[in-house]
């Protein structure tokens, strides 16, 4: 390899956010489209909705594996063979673009350590984008019925299920106030139920009278 | 075994060059980021996928601990790595072969790649036998890919299939010892909105 491996790291560490990104934008619409969160819905329709996540899984493959023949990469026309080591900088061609992102970690690829702290990254960027979406689909561009209307003693939904019917933003505080009213009490029945070899319940379990 | 491993290596690397589409499918297949890419974006899914509130904790809970059976299996194919090192088909039979993937520096038993595939594979058929075939099928190309493009033996994807699959069962049994801590974790995503 002609090229300091820190800068083909640099390079595909770029590529493979956006990769990351696009991809978990896309899962996150198809999942959310048919589970009915309608609070991170990238449109307002769940049809259209899943259709967006199908088409952003796709743009995200096709961009970061095709992107070798219009950036410039360690995958010069010419150079790409099976060893990364030989690699000139430049454009890959059409014959070679399959190999190009076949390129060794201590060449510059991205080893599984840093693929772990980059996914989880574009996982939650997605998530927020999700979320920002969502809420100005459920502020300006949906009438939904709150579940709980009507009903004499709503149940209070939060989480995943409060946001079928509300923007992330207002779900939030709920689902805060919801989980430190429970928490106490599903500790300690979470204590009870537990397994005899817990360690946890060990720990921070009563003894038995 | 070991002559029938290579017989099978070298028999399926013979193929490739013939085909120019299918090696570059099988390129693209083989790289570092597409297939475990996928198994996470499985697991991202799934986390947001159940349709009730039981159904999403029992979703979410599986899903923890194939993110856990995930980093245990590396930890796991490290500790057979230093314990036998075995060399890579390229290293002792290159000649005989055609790479088609850059050759990597860690020991070929077992295959850490399947083994992280089987892993989420597992978990994904713990909730749904049909999606969980498909993602055994889809760890099951990217072992192929890696076998064809001469970088595994056989035996060194069954073997990581294996400890793919055991971790995951592992995981599960040991999550018994974390409880409540483990649904307490899911609780506390819940109190962010986000599970």
């Amino acid at each position: 390899m002609n090229t300091d491996p820190s800068v083909v790291q640099a390079l595909f560490a770029g590529h493979y956010f956006l990769f990351a990104f696009l991809t978990a934008l896309g899962t996150l619409q198809i999942a959310v489209s048919n589970a009915g969160t309608r609070g991170l819905w990238l449109t307002s329709r769940a049809g259209i909705t899943r259709w967006v996540g199908i088409a952003l899984i796709l743009a995200g493959i096709a961009i970061f594996f095709l992107q070798p023949l219009w950036v410039d990469g360690p995958w010069a026309a010419g150079s790409v063979e099976a060893d990364s080591l030989t690699r000139e900088w430049g454009k890959s061609s059409w014959d070679e673009f399959a190999g190009a992102r076949n390129v060794n970690d201590i060449h510059g690829g991205l080893d599984g350590t840093k693929q772990a702290i980059l996914f989880p990254l574009a996982a939650i960027s997605a998530f927020i984008v999700s979320a920002i979406a969502g809420t100005l689909n459920v502020q300006f561009f949906t009438r939904t019925r709150r579940r709980d209307e009507g009903d004499q003693h709503p149940r209070i939904t939060d989480g995943l299920e409060g946001l079928e019917s509300r923007s992330y933003f207002l779900n939030l505080p709920v689902s805060m106030r919801q989980f430190r009213s429970e928490i106490g009490e599903y500790w300690r029945n979470g204590l009870e139920d537990a397994d005899r070899w817990s360690v946890v319940k060990a720990l921070f379990g009563r003894s038995p009278r | 075994m070991s002559a029938i491993d290579l017989n099978i290596v070298l028999w399926l690397n013979g193929f490739s060059g013939n085909v120019k589409l299918f090696d570059d499918f099988m390129r693209v297949v083989a790289s570092d980021y597409l297939m475990p890419l996928v198994f996470s974006l499985v697991m991202f899914g799934l986390w947001f996928s159940g349709k009730t509130p039981r159904e999403r904790v029992r979703y979410q809970l599986t899903m923890l601990m194939g993110i856990s059976a995930l980093a245990i299996s590396n930890v796991v194919v490290w500790l057979i790595n230093i314990t036998w090192n075995r060399p890579r088909p390229f290293v002792e039979y290159g000649d005989q072969l055609n790479l088609l993937f850059y050759p990597p520096t860690d020991p070929s038993f077992p295959a850490n790649p399947v083994a992280v595939g089987f892993a989420v594979a597992t978990a994904a058929w713990t909730i749904n036998r049909t999606f969980g075939g498909w993602m055994f099928a889809a760890a099951t190309l990217f072992g192929f890919s890696r076998l064809y493009a001469g970088v595994f033996y056989p035996t060194d994807i069954i073997g990581g299939a294996v400890v793919g699959v055991a971790i995951f069962w592992f995981t599960t049994y040991l999550r018994r010892l974390l409880e409540p801590l483990v649904t307490g974790f899911v609780r506390l995503i819940r109190g962010l909105s986000a599970a």
